[in-house]
């Protein structure tokens, strides 16, 4: 038998091999480091193998994904990630806001952003004289309708309201759900039918600055309100309600996915993150999307975006240099127009590639013109529980009410800024 | 007590110190620094890291003006008590049960004591499914109107399936311990008063409950402690819908992490924790008191 190993001799080799595994990882590799944070989940096997390419391709740095750090809590240490790629949205926008991004305007690759694209993201917030964020892919979502469903009842895409209610009642008729809702899960309904409503109807950036301008005024005599400006949107969104499956209270999100992907409804209001899951139930489905008419003007017609993904370097990034030359290195043409194509996403850039999707295609020209809107549910902070109060409505509740109790949120929050 | 010079001078037993400041260490880095910091924080506008500046009481004032926070407490306290009452009777009942001289007791013990092992956010995603599929499959069958949708996106009826999640996960805990109350109470106290000719109620209401009253107690401060910090359990049934109806202190105060509301939050966490502060003490001058007499 042989003898037992000392306490002494067994922390002796363990101090060592921990001595040679960091020496060894220093000797081996003198580049910067650069944090690249990512956490889309689609997108995690994309990046890592671009991320490897890059590695492989230069020698002055080496990026690192992190898909999982929480980013208020990096920030709040005060070691953010070196680079960002993530969906830029209200809470982002607040990073960017207090002023803990850096300003990108100077490189080549900010003159390249078609300036509407630009425009979307100072929606949220500015910091004056920066460019903080470089959108690199926008989602756009609308109406997704099952071509075969609408091929068999002769029904043709609605251009108009009208329409728009006539192609639901031929499907009702014909004993087809026209719409499959998922009730249950209340951020389904915020994205969808509160956006499509809304958008459809108001000019979403003009409303929110104006109650951005108001601020603790917003109530029920202010001249803009939610009260006021949202109330015929939402009484439309109800007109909806009765279109869906007999169960939509009760269901949510994968159940939508799997029912509709089973052709159990004609429409479904979802955006471009739903193909995916569509496709693991029926790869054949052939699908297509329209943006809701809400008017009986074809021309109003307006697709809802959002900022899937945008680039980001914090100033407080000790790599400044090295994180600059990896955004340069994404936001190559040929690297934008190959993510968006695998990912449904629409290029931000004057030079990018239209898409080719049948699922998605439609949509490009309402891109290209410019005809999209941010979603409104996506301009509310997230302190007021919007997505719950439009279940509220879509569920039954008083209209006039319950956004007036938006309204009161929306002073209250302004109050304590 | 004979206390000698040299003893009163001897130094503490170093081994004391070695036990408690580590833990005096690690309590002040984890728990009073960042209460304090957040007490402080929520003085101010801050979104939890960035620039920020002092907005005196105003964090506090929008708090006591805000619907939707007060409904949260409202409905939190509400739910605590329902369920505690509720946890405490039926884990009771079970107790008599499981220290009655019965058939198959450990098996049986064994059964009842099995939610506890399950955490509660997969508790509360199957009893999700059953609530929004099972039942409303049974209800649509049996033609019961109520029953056919989910009890789940009911604002009126939301709160009961809450109630009966939480109820079932926390009976063996509680259970527990008032199995171990009720094997304390010695057998003779039970032949006096069957001699005395007491009915089973009186021997319930007049023996076991006032000397397992000590366990009551225990079990009705860790409930309320326990429900009024209900999160997980709301967050996969209902995600404190449908609206915001069935939404707690507790997810109201996590919403300020992910929602940028930082320092309104805190505020919003200082005047529960009074409000939890104020409770146990009241609690615990009770049971004291019980104690006592």
């Amino acid at each position: 038998m042989p003898p037992p190993l000392s306490r002494r001799a067994f922390l002796t080799a363990a101090a060592a091999g921990a001595v040679g595994l960091g020496l060894s990882g220093c000797a081996s590799d003198d580049r910067a480091i650069v944090r690249f944070h990512s956490s889309k989940p689609e997108s995690i096997p994309y990046f890592r193998e671009l991320v490897a390419r890059y590695n492989q391709e230069q020698s002055a740095a080496r990026v690192v994904l992190d898909t999982a750090t929480n980013l208020q809590a990096a920030f709040l240490r005060g070691s953010p990630p070196d680079v960002g790629c993530l969906n830029y949205n209200m809470e982002m926008a607040r990073f960017m806001e207090r002023g803990v991004l850096s300003d990108l305007s100077d490189m080549p690759e900010a003159g390249r952003i078609r300036p509407e694209v630009q425009q979307l993201a100072d929606q949220y917030a500015t910091f004056p004289g920066r460019t903080n964020v470089l959108p690199f892919s926008v989602a756009a979502e609308s109406v997704i309708y099952n071509r075969a469903i609408f091929d068999e009842h002769g029904v043709e895409v609605p251009t108009t309201w009208t329409g728009f209610l006539a192609a639901c009642e031929t499907f009702q008729a014909a004993g087809v759900a026209p719409l499959y809702g998922t009730f249950k899960d209340n951020w389904t309904l915020a994205q969808g039918m509160f956006d499509y409503a809304l958008g459809g109807l108001i000019d979403v950036p003009e409303f929110f600055a104006a109650i951005t301008e108001l601020g603790t005024a917003v109530g029920p005599d202010s001249p803009r309100s939610f009260q006021r400006d949202f109330l015929e949107p939402m009484e439309r969104m109800r007109e909806l309600v009765p279109f869906h499956q007999a169960d939509a209270a009760s269901r949510a999100y994968p159940d939508g996915n799997l029912a509709f992907a089973r052709g159990e409804a004609a429409m479904y209001l979802q955006g471009p993150w739903v193909f995916g899951e569509l496709a693991k139930t029926d790869p054949d489905l052939s699908l297509g999307t329209f943006p809701l008419p809400m008017t009986e003007d074809p021309d109003d017609r307006k697709v809802r975006v959002n900022l899937d993904l945008a680039l980001w370097i914090p100033e407080g990034s000790r790599q400044q240099e090295a994180a600059r030359d990896f955004v340069a290195y994404l936001m190559r043409a040929e690297q934008m127009d190959d993510f968006n194509a695998q990912f449904l996403g629409f290029g931000t850039t004057t030079d990018a590639a239209p898409a080719t999707d049948e699922r998605i295609q439609d949509m490009q020209e309402f891109y290209d013109d410019g005809r999209f809107y941010l979603g409104p549910s996506q301009l509310v902070p997230l302190a007021i529980p919007l997505a719950n109060h439009v279940q509220s409505m879509v569920l039954g509740a008083d209209l006039r009410s319950t956004l007036a109790g938006v309204d009161a949120d929306w002073a209250r929050l302004a109050f304590r800024a | 007590m004979t206390t000698t010079a040299p003893v009163i001078r001897r130094r503490m037993d170093p081994v004391y110190l070695w036990i408690i400041i580590p833990t005096l260490a690690l309590f002040t880095l984890a728990i009073t620094l960042p209460t304090v910091m957040g007490l402080f924080m929520s003085f101010t506008n801050s979104i939890g890291f960035g620039t920020w500046e002092f907005i005196g009481l105003n964090n506090y004032v929008a708090i006591f003006q805000d619907p939707a926070i007060l409904q949260s407490y409202a409905f939190t306290f509400g739910f605590a008590i329902v369920t505690v009452l509720a946890v405490n009777v039926l884990a009771f009942l079970l107790a008599l049960g499981l220290t009655a001289r019965i058939r198959a007791l450990t098996a049986l013990r064994a059964i009842f004591v099995l939610p506890m092992v399950i955490s509660g956010i997969v508790i509360a995603y199957v009893f999700n499914f059953l609530f929004s599929n099972s039942l409303p499959a049974l209800g649509t069958a049996l033609g019961i109107p109520w029953l056919s949708t989910s009890v789940l996106v009911n604002p009126d009826l939301a709160w009961v399936a809450i109630v009966i999640v939480t109820t079932w996960s926390a009976i063996p805990g509680t259970l527990l311990i008032y199995i171990a109350g009720l094997v304390t109470v010695p057998r003779e106290v039970y032949e006096a008063a069957d001699i005395d000719g007491a009915t089973p109620l009186r021997r319930l209401t007049h023996i076991t409950l006032p000397l397992v009253a000590g366990y009551v107690a225990i079990n009705m401060i860790l409930g309320v402690k326990n429900f009024l910090n209900a999160y997980e359990i709301i967050v996969g049934l209902t995600d404190g819908g449908p609206g915001t109806s069935t939404r707690s202190i507790a997810m109201t105060i996590f919403t300020g992490f992910s929602g940028g509301d930082y320092a309104f939050q805190m505020a919003n966490a200082a005047i529960f924790f009074l409000i939890v502060v104020a409770i146990t003490l009241v609690q615990l001058r009770f049971t004291q008191r019980g104690e006592k007499a």
